[in-house]
């Protein structure tokens, strides 16, 4: 005969009633926190990607504000480059003006003047500072990016490359342009810069060449070549600048992605977790329930 | 002939009163801890005739045999063994458990991404002082984390060395209690009631033993126990009358070992192997944390000798002392962070040293090997988890099928009560009749 002593069954009942509601407590937390891990050992393989999900997060925000920081250095740049570009327009139309060989000498010295006036404002936008007050044209420089010599002619002070920011990911962006890069060109009689040319015209003008007309004619073709250098300086800070939109549309949907893993790895699903949480309940009611009529089931209670 | 009633009654009313007395025993100790039920074993009290005096009868009436205890010794063993598996795995799971909340609670895994990450954030403007000094801090929340995150081992370590010495405590208690109860087990006679109880305690103690630790037992016929610790070729702890003292000793780097005498003890079951197991793994833990903090120190400060702070001046180290203890951050400003190639000059922008640091601490892959530590801890954890669950369940079990043997079923007893009431009242019966012969015989004029 198999006895059932009196002491084996309330263990069992305390042993069953007490599982059933670890388990419907561990369900309830679940829901709470929204989280399906309360520490790594819940599940460590989950927890695990979770954290480098978490990392990746946290780099992206920081790419995130270097990118920003990137958009408004190049933005700034592209203002810059188009000041440099109505300058030497303008010292075109002085050129083109100049060039008239009915102008008496001392209108081409107003001229010259003019030019003077603009080979200083040249200078001047080739030192503007970026968003962090650095020489935005200075490369990596800690100082300005042209330093004016003796003679008055600015001298690039600057490193030879602009910096790389990060992007994430291992992609970087250039923020920016260094002053020869576009400022620099050829000509077919060797290289020079914008600020020579201009000057030279000036002091030509302004009576240092016997024949100033043609000099005017000659630095028309000049200007030509560098306002092209600076147009196409301004493709390059365009093509940087789609980049860096490329890399943060990359960056969103990466971003997104995570987001929709950790939902996926991390998150509580709400409606199997109800549910799951309604059976552990029902179950812990009915046992509840039978415990409560076997318990009161004693023979004491027959025997009168 | 030599039968009379009156005994033969008496002794049958007094043989009921002694099961009622039993069974309301039972009923009182329903629930008292490792009592095993009692029944009582009756035996008829007659002789046989002699020579010559064949067809003799000669009835007196019953006798108490024994009062049985109801138990079986293999399912107690079982319990004993069972008992001994879910204490060393629920022990080992509790302080794996500590472990696990030393290093993942901490944030130190956090800390760290927050420290590369403020790296990265320097490269955008290395000679910001702002960013400069979030480094900085972010530099020092990391090592304090470090610092924290080995505190907290090291205090896992020492409440768990705490907990095995007060089991070492108990043991011997046990034992020593043990011992005793064998010396009067030797004294005790057979099935008495004084004996039950000693073979109950001697049960109890055995049971709340092997709790502490996995002992095997050897039963002698006058039912005193022999204990050896960790297996049948483990120490003797309790012979007899005399119990052998358990001692622990500290390894330096806090794990544990026991000794009984001067013979080493093995401990594969019991909460003392789970925590001497936990301890091992507390060791390895920080041994890991160290590691990655060396690595760290050593990454960082070898890049930063690569380069030039914001000064120009050479690099200094960013961090000084070793392990997770005793790193501590070395430089005092942000401006020490050598973020230009040495040879540059003051306020240099350029951030080759910068991104050498960087790319020192991606390669040394510190965050990479934080998480297969925690993840080495966690997966632990989880492991012994289920373990835990599977070996209190069979220890549940054991117990539940000794109980069912043992215990006492208050139905059972009820059915009893009445069995033996009935019993006692016949016997009165008895008794009334024999008293009406002898009046029917004095009646006789």
């Amino acid at each position: 005969m198999t006895t059932v002593s009196t002491s084996a069954f309330y263990e069992r009942a305390t042993q069953d009633m007490t599982a059933l509601r670890a388990r419907a407590e561990g369900l309830q937390a679940a829901m709470g926190r929204g989280e399906r891990l309360a520490r790594s050992s819940d599940d460590p393989v989950a927890a695990s990607r979770l954290r480098g999900l978490a990392r990746g997060d946290s780099f992206a925000a920081i790419d995130t504000t270097n990118a920003n920081r990137a958009v408004s250095d190049l933005t700034l740049t592209d203002t810059a480059l188009g000041s440099f570009a109505e300058y030497i327009t303008r010292a075109k139309e002085l050129a083109v003006q100049a060039a008239n060989a009915t102008l008496s000498p001392a209108q081409r010295a107003g001229i010259g003047s003019e030019l003077a006036q603009l080979h200083g404002n040249l200078a001047a936008l080739a030192n503007v500072r970026d968003s962090a007050g650095h020489a935005l044209f200075g490369g990596e420089t800690a100082g300005q990016a042209y330093t004016i010599d003796a003679a008055g002619n600015p001298v690039y002070a600057g490193t030879a490359n602009a910096g790389e920011l990060p992007l994430g990911e291992g992609l970087s962006v250039t923020r920016g342009l260094t002053g020869p890069e576009f400022l620099n060109f050829n000509t077919g009689s060797g290289p020079t810069d914008i600020f020579a040319v201009v000057k030279g015209l000036a002091d030509a003008l302004q009576g240092g060449a016997t024949d100033p007309a043609q000099a005017a004619r000659d630095a028309l073709g000049v200007l030509d070549t560098g306002l092209e250098a600076v147009t196409t300086a301004q493709t390059i800070i365009g093509t940087r600048l789609a980049w860096i939109d490329l890399t943060t549309q990359r960056r969103d949907e990466m971003t997104e992605l995570r987001a929709e893993e950790q939902a996926e790895i991390g998150g509580t699903d709400m409606a199997a977790t109800i549910t799951r949480l309604q059976e552990a309940l029902t179950v812990l009611e009915a046992s509840q329930a039978s415990f409560a009529k076997l318990s009161s089931l004693s023979l004491f209670d027959v025997l009168r | 002939m030599s039968s009379d009633l009156l005994s033969i009654a008496r002794s049958g009313a007094m043989a009921a009163r002694i099961a009622l007395d039993v069974t309301a025993q039972n009923i009182a100790n329903a629930a008292s801890d490792g009592y095993v039920r009692r029944s009582v074993r009756l035996a008829e009290l007659a002789s046989s005739g002699g020579f010559g005096r064949v067809g003799d009868v000669s009835l007196s009436g019953v006798r108490l045999d024994a009062v049985v205890r109801n138990v079986d010794a293999f399912r107690q063993t079982e319990v004993r063994r069972t008992g001994s598996d879910a204490a060393r795995a629920s022990a080992e799971l509790a302080g794996l458990q500590n472990i696990e909340t030393a290093t993942e609670q901490t944030n130190l895994y956090p800390s760290v991404v927050a420290f590369e990450g403020s790296l990265e954030r320097l490269t955008a403007d290395p000679v910001s002082s702002s960013l400069r000094a979030a480094v900085l801090e972010d530099a020092r929340t990391m090592v304090r984390t470090f610092n924290i995150a080995s505190q907290s081992l090291a205090s896992a370590g020492e409440g768990l060395r705490f907990e095995a010495s007060d089991g070492t405590a108990q043991i011997n208690l046990l034992a020593g209690e043990l011992a005793r109860v064998n010396l009067r087990l030797a004294r005790a006679s057979d099935a008495t009631s004084d004996q039950s109880a000693l073979l109950d305690s001697r049960d109890n103690l055995l049971q709340r033993l092997s709790g502490f630790a996995d002992i095997s037992t050897t039963f002698s016929a006058d039912d005193t126990v022999q204990v050896r610790l960790g297996g049948s070729a483990g120490p003797q702890l309790v012979m007899g009358g005399t119990a052998t003292s358990l001692a622990m000793t500290t390894a330096a780097n806090g794990t544990i070992a026991f000794t009984v005498g001067a013979a080493p003890a093995t401990l594969s079951g019991g909460a003392l192997a789970g925590k001497a197991q936990a301890l091992v793994a507390v060791a390895d833990t920080q041994t890991g944390l160290d590691a990655i903090a060396n690595t760290l120190i050593a990454a960082a400060n070898a890049a930063q000798s690569g380069g030039v702070g914001l000064d120009g001046s050479a690099g200094q180290p960013l961090f000084s002392g070793s392990g997770a203890s005793g790193i501590t951050l070395a430089l005092t400003t942000g401006a020490g962070i050598a973020t230009a190639p040495s040879g540059a000059g003051a306020n240099s922008r350029d951030p080759t040293n910068l991104t050498a640091l960087r790319g020192a601490l991606s390669n040394s892959d510190i965050a990479g090997k934080l998480d297969s530590l925690l993840f080495g801890i966690s997966s632990k954890v989880a492991g012994r988890a289920v373990t835990n669950e599977a070996l209190s369940t069979i220890a549940g079990s054991a117990r539940i099928a000794l109980q069912s043997q043992s215990g006492v079923d208050l139905d059972a007893e009820a059915v009893n009560l009445i069995r033996f009431q009935q019993a006692f009242q016949a016997s009165g019966k008895a008794m009334q009749v024999a008293g009406t012969l002898f009046d029917t015989l004095l009646a006789i004029r």
